[in-house]
């Protein structure tokens, strides 16, 4: 059963950008390990990172066909800062993985305890809408 | 560059488009798998995939003993992830032409659902795919 990870994060307040550089490298370290662990044990489909939500676009077609894009979002939206792709047994298993996802360290050492979107993905591609 | 397309919508989106026509779903099926099909082609396609229906997410926590809080109650404001691509491009341009595409798909009796693309680029630290 394959299944995605989401970890989002606010637009505003989400100050990665400005830990101290121990607390971050601390926490790539941490999800480098885990990502190995779940290589080794086979469950690993993909995992990214994405840029920060100051060079998100959205783009809406045109009457012409033409992209409109736009960078401007509400306060409250909710960013995707990355994702794991996993092939797991079991749901539990994908909850088991997320809560270690959740206990990533932040500054200082100390879980972020971040809520983690668990979603099983279809099996037959391409996506349903909208 | 590599950059994911990404399609999102809320509950109150995925119960109408349970209510679309099997002739419009099969438009609008269409009009995608005909877009997937030339980005394979130009060398631009990496991956696409549709999640799960809303209904089936879980957010989950760690606790403090690592084992992790599931909850499956979400505000109805939430954007869930319904479907993305993954493609590789030489512009940011020509990444909006694409989501500007995935926009025009139609919608009930053909016309398009001008549904918001966000366009967001793989973080600079490289991929951590396997």
């Amino acid at each position: 059963m394959k299944y995605i990870l989401m970890m989002n994060t606010m637009k505003a307040g989400q100050g990665v950008p400005n830990w101290p550089q121990k607390d971050f490298q601390a926490h790539i370290a941490f999800m480098m390990n885990l990502n190995k662990d779940l290589r080794e044990a086979g469950e690993l489909v993909s995992a990214e990172g994405l840029s920060f939500p100051d060079q998100a676009k959205l783009v809406r077609a045109g009457k012409n066909g033409a992209p409109i894009t736009d960078g401007v979002f509400p306060e409250s939206k909710e960013f995707l800062a990355g994702y794991w792709i996993i092939d797991v047994d079991s749901p539990e298993r994908a909850y088991a993985i997320a809560a270690r996802v959740s206990a990533a360290p932040g500054p200082g050492g100390a879980p972020l305890n971040l809520p983690v979107e668990v979603r099983p993905i279809m099996s037959g591609s391409p996506p349903e809408m909208p | 560059m590599k950059y994911i397309l990404l399609m999102s919508g809320r509950k109150a989106g995925v119960e109408r488009y349970h209510a679309w026509s099997q002739q419009d779903i099969a438009a609008h099926m269409s009009v995608l798998q005909l877009l997937n099909k030339e980005l394979t082609e130009s060398g631009e396609f990496v991956a696409t995939q549709g999640l799960a229906e809303p209904r089936e997410a879980k957010v989950v926590r760690g606790e403090k003993n690592g084992l992790p809080v599931t909850d499956g109650i979400f505000p109805e404001s939430k954007e869930f992830l319904l479907g993305y691509w993954i493609v590789e491009v030489a512009t940011p341009e020509r990444a909006y032409a694409i989501a500007g595409r995935i926009s025009a798909a139609p919608g009930p009796g053909g016309v398009p659902t001008n549904m918001p693309i966000e366009v967001r680029q793989f973080a600079m630290y490289g991929s951590k795919s396997q």
